[in-house]
């Protein structure tokens, strides 16, 4: 009773929110439209990639291959079809599906490799795939070359995109409330005791590939429509290595983890565009403050052992100090020379993005949710607590 | 009809002869031990017949089937389920969620129906589980269901090996060093184990162990391997008093 009850307000949580959003739409700017449609879409990459790599254990970097393979075959689609025919309401859920067939296809070619390599050298493999799928879409006269190809119709179906999400997460989490997500997990924690018990390891790799980068395929297909434009910039290497630093700073295996650290990765460079400029001597002092501050926090989480309120005088006080730091620093390192020149703020978004990185990496590297899920019992168990707290009576 | 039967299995590694020629044969319900020094081909042997390796020559009939050569997951469908020497559970899954992953062997709904967590499939999840801890209770860890395998002691890693590997049902459970690293009480509760899952399950039972005092109260025959080659078979008393059990154990002025 109590879980179909939860299961209810589950699926009741995400109607709501599906209709929010869409009734909220039309009051946003064309830019924030674009943002929330790609803010879903890498969600869903996040999540799929998190299939191969958090759940099942194959290190794959190769993540954006998918995702272009199910662009351009929306692209290619959108080209072949009369106009007539691709003006039709159900015309971009069925491109998806084709697409997500069609990536499906490649990640069966790539699952097979992945049957003999492991770790470093199935990461080269997945690694040397994008990049012949990325110089087969440059040089194809049918592919557009490097210019790329325009896809009709341009629409952005926003419902459409977080149907996509909601489906890939749930996807994901029924596969894990399963005796067959439980082999997964298997395969990834020790693949020679899998196959004793009876696993058939084969099966399971191939059918997280092909499950993930079908997944990514089909959001492939609605970036190609909803930007109404595919190039190969879109699926550069450095798209890959996103969606991968988003599965593991969310914390490899998690759901929930890969779903808003897809969020918040996606949202802070965006968020950092308009960034002041300044001098590199003042982002120099920055960075020396905050390398000071972080390894000051990172001492006192790992190896001091005192009262919280201690801990966070330490954290504040150390901030304080950081603060200090850029103040006396800033003039002397911007009078000299080389350090003078003025970094535009439209720039800097990807340093403080790497530098965001690497603090959270330093502070929590199991990622934001390490192994654990988002559920209705452990937000009960905190609310509980959090009432124990308050009327004083000891846990 | 024997239950398993290597017929002369061999296996070589480039110029070494891990395990030469080795016969022997198990009857359904046998409790067999299977002995030697360090290096004797033991685990070898426990390769073979779980088709991590294939055999150079000869041939391991299972069930009056020819096995050789079969791959480890299909072996473990027609149902020889085993232990590692060098524990293997999944870190880091709990205690119930290892048993789970044996009892899949006996899963029944498609992967379609658990991806859209479809009744049939939700229900079937719920009654392995339910199994699983009945036999987790059955081997005394159903305390310890939900804690995570790697955090549990040496003793009831090495006992939620043997409940995993129960959890295939199979008919010939190969049990690698079963009481290595145990204490005398826990020796003492896995004899009692072993031999309730021979009775109450009626499965066979393969066993290599180094404890001689625990195989020779437990195992009903005894095969003494050494150097790869067989060098005794027989029940335990006619084993205890073998010359040439002894020299290899002890050296040859002890014979």
């Amino acid at each position: 009773m109590i879980f179909a009850s939860r299961r209810a307000l589950s699926i009741c949580i995400a109607i709501a929110l599906c209709v929010l959003l869409q009734a909220g739409i039309r009051s946003f700017s064309d830019y924030v439209h674009t943002l929330i449609m790609l803010a879903g879409l890498y969600v869903t990459l996040a999540v799929s990639l998190n299939l191969i790599n958090g759940i099942t254990g194959q290190f794959s970097i190769g993540h954006a291959a998918f995702y272009q393979v199910g662009a351009y075959t929306a692209g290619v689609l959108a080209a072949k079809v009369h106009p007539a025919v691709s003006q039709l309401i159900w015309y971009v859920p069925l491109a998806m599906i084709l697409s997500a067939v069609a990536a499906a296809i490649a990640g069966f070619v790539v699952g097979l490799p992945s049957l003999r390599l492991k770790g470093d050298y199935l990461a080269i493999v997945t690694m040397g795939f994008g990049q012949i799928i990325s110089i087969i879409a440059r040089n194809q006269e049918a592919l557009g070359k490097a210019y790329g190809i325009s896809v009709n119709p341009k629409q952005q179906m926003i419902w459409l995109v977080w149907l996509l999400a909601v489906i890939c997460i749930a996807v994901s989490r029924n596969l894990l409330k399963n005796v067959h997500g439980l082999t997964f997990l298997a395969v990834r924690e020790d693949e020679v005791a899998s196959s004793a018990m009876g696993v058939n390891v084969t099966r399971v790799k191939v059918t997280a590939f092909v499950l993930g980068s079908a997944f990514a395929g089909a959001a492939g297909a609605l970036f190609a429509h909803g930007v109404g434009f595919v190039s190969p910039d879109a699926f550069a290497m450095d798209v890959s290595f996103i969606i991968l630093t988003m599965v593991v700073l969310g914390g490899t295996g998690s759901i929930t983890g890969s779903t808003i650290a897809a969020v918040l990765l996606f949202y802070i460079p965006e968020k950092m565009r308009d960034l002041t400029s300044m001098k590199v001597g003042m982002l120099l002092s920055i960075v020396i403050a905050l390398v000071f501050v972080v390894a000051v926090v990172k001492r006192v989480l790992d190896h001091y052992h005192g009262t919280l309120l201690k801990k966070a005088g330490i954290i504040v006080g150390s901030i304080l100090v950081g603060l200090a730091i850029i103040s006396v620093l800033k003039k002397p390192l911007s009078s000299v020379p080389a350090l003078g020149t003025i970094v535009e703020g439209s720039k800097m978004r990807m340093v403080v993005f790497a530098v965001t990185l690497v603090i959270l990496m330093l502070l929590r590297p199991q990622g934001m949710f390490a192994q654990h899920e988002f559920s209705w019992r452990w937000l009960q168990s905190l609310l509980q607590r959090f009432k124990r707290k308050k009327v004083g009576v000891p846990a | 009809m024997s239950l398993l039967k290597l017929d002369c299995a061999t296996i070589k590694f480039g110029g070494l002869v891990a395990v030469n020629s080795v016969s022997f044969a198990l009857e359904t319900g046998d409790l067999f031990g299977l002995i030697g020094p360090n290096g004797a081909g033991k685990t070898t042997c426990f390769n073979i017949i779980t088709g991590i390796y294939a055999p150079t020559s000869g041939s391991i009939w299972f069930n009056g089937a020819d096995i050789t050569g079969t791959p480890v997951n299909k072996i473990a469908q027609l149902g020889i389920c085993r232990t590692f020497q060098n524990i293997r559970l999944f870190k880091a899954l709990t205690s119930l969620e290892n048993v789970m992953v044996g009892s899949y062997l006996r899963h029944k709904s498609t992967l379609a129906s658990a991806l859209c967590h479809l009744p049939p499939a939700i229900r079937e999840s719920q009654e392995l589980r339910e199994e699983s801890m009945r036999l987790l209770t059955a081997l005394e860890l159903d305390e310890v269901a939900d804690v995570r395998s790697a955090d549990l002691s040496y003793g009831m890693q090495r006992r939620l090996e043997i409940a995993r590997a129960m959890a295939t049902q199979p008919k010939l459970l190969l049990l690698d060093e079963p009481a290595a690293g145990m204490n005398p009480q826990e020796k003492e509760q896995l004899n009692r184990m072993v031999r309730k899952i021979r009775d109450e399950h009626s499965m066979t039972v393969l066993l290599i162990e180094h404890d001689m005092r625990f195989v020779m109260s437990l195992c009903e025959r005894i095969l003494v391997l050494d150097h790869g080659e067989e060098i005794a078979q027989g029940p335990p008393a006619d084993i205890k008093n073998d010359p040439k059990v002894i020299a290899a154990y002890l050296g040859e002025d002890h014979a």
